[in-house]
């Protein structure tokens, strides 16, 4: 698995070269994500736009990045594919991130 | 195996969380053969999904050398799929469909494990949890409207 962040106007922008973000990953991801912010990254754009697939186990990596951001900068999410939103709407958890159709649009929203 | 009543198929896996994508490849190939549209063929995967990872990380306790098995029933009006583990059964109290509130402003709601059932009962038309003996089945079904 791989993962990759880059920095792009002011935000770390975090990638996977992944189509699923699943129980077999996402441990990997989380630690991934957490090691960003404790090296100082509060503002984060997570692109799922290679992930055709996730899990309640991928769904709760990014819940526990936000709950670890405490509330300072901030997490959004960019790019999700069909299935992927479908889970986001189905479990609420449209409320509690923004999601942008783009990477581009998360950074400038 | 195929009956009076339609077809079956079993698959067996060990149990490691990256086998589970095994089983989510066959689920998505045999829902192609049925009328269910996109959106459920993905929401039948993610079930599926979400059962055979709840025996791997809780029956068996993330233990790799155990046995999942998983039964595809097809018929022309109905999915059933049963995934079954011989690990630890699923406490009485988990069984419930209740689902988890989401509040943006109560960052204690905000819980990153435990939406995996209900995200089942949610999705798939009925849902059983059954014990023969040592051996502990979900049993989901999804209707084909035609």
């Amino acid at each position: 698995m791989a993962f990759e962040a880059i920095n792009k106007a002011g935000y770390t922008v975090v990638s996977m070269d992944e189509t699923r973000l699943d129980a077999a990953i996402s441990e990997s991801f989380r630690i991934y994500l957490f090691d960003q912010i404790d090296s100082g990254s509060d503002r984060v754009v997570i692109d799922l736009g290679s992930v055709r697939f996730m899990d309640s186990s991928g769904l709760g990596t990014l819940v526990a990045t936000l709950k670890k951001m405490g509330g300072q900068g901030a997490l959004k999410l960019a790019a999700p594919q069909p299935a992927v939103l479908d889970l986001f709407n189905l479990t609420s958890m449209d409320k509690l991130f923004t999601i942008s159709p783009t990477v581009a649009e998360a950074i400038e929203g | 195996m195929t009956d009076d009543q339609g077809q079956a198929l079993r698959l067996e896996i060990d149990s490691e969380l990256a086998n589970t994508t095994l089983i989510a490849m066959a689920i998505r190939g045999l829902c192609a053969m049925t009328a269910l549209s996109p959106v459920e063929v993905n929401r039948v995967e993610l079930c599926v999904v979400e059962i055979v990872n709840n025996a791997i990380e809780h029956a068996y306790g993330h233990e790799k050398g155990h046995k999942v098995e998983t039964v595809v029933h097809l018929e022309p009006a109905a999915l059933t799929v049963t995934v079954s583990d011989w690990g630890k059964p699923v406490a009485e109290s988990k069984l419930e469909s209740a689902s988890l509130p989401v509040d943006p402003d109560d960052p204690a709601l905000w819980l990153s494990s435990g939406r995996g059932l209900p995200i089942v009962h949610s999705l798939m038309d009925s849902v059983h949890y059954q014990r023969d003996g040592d051996k502990n089945s979900f049993i989901m079904c999804k209707y084909i409207k035609g």
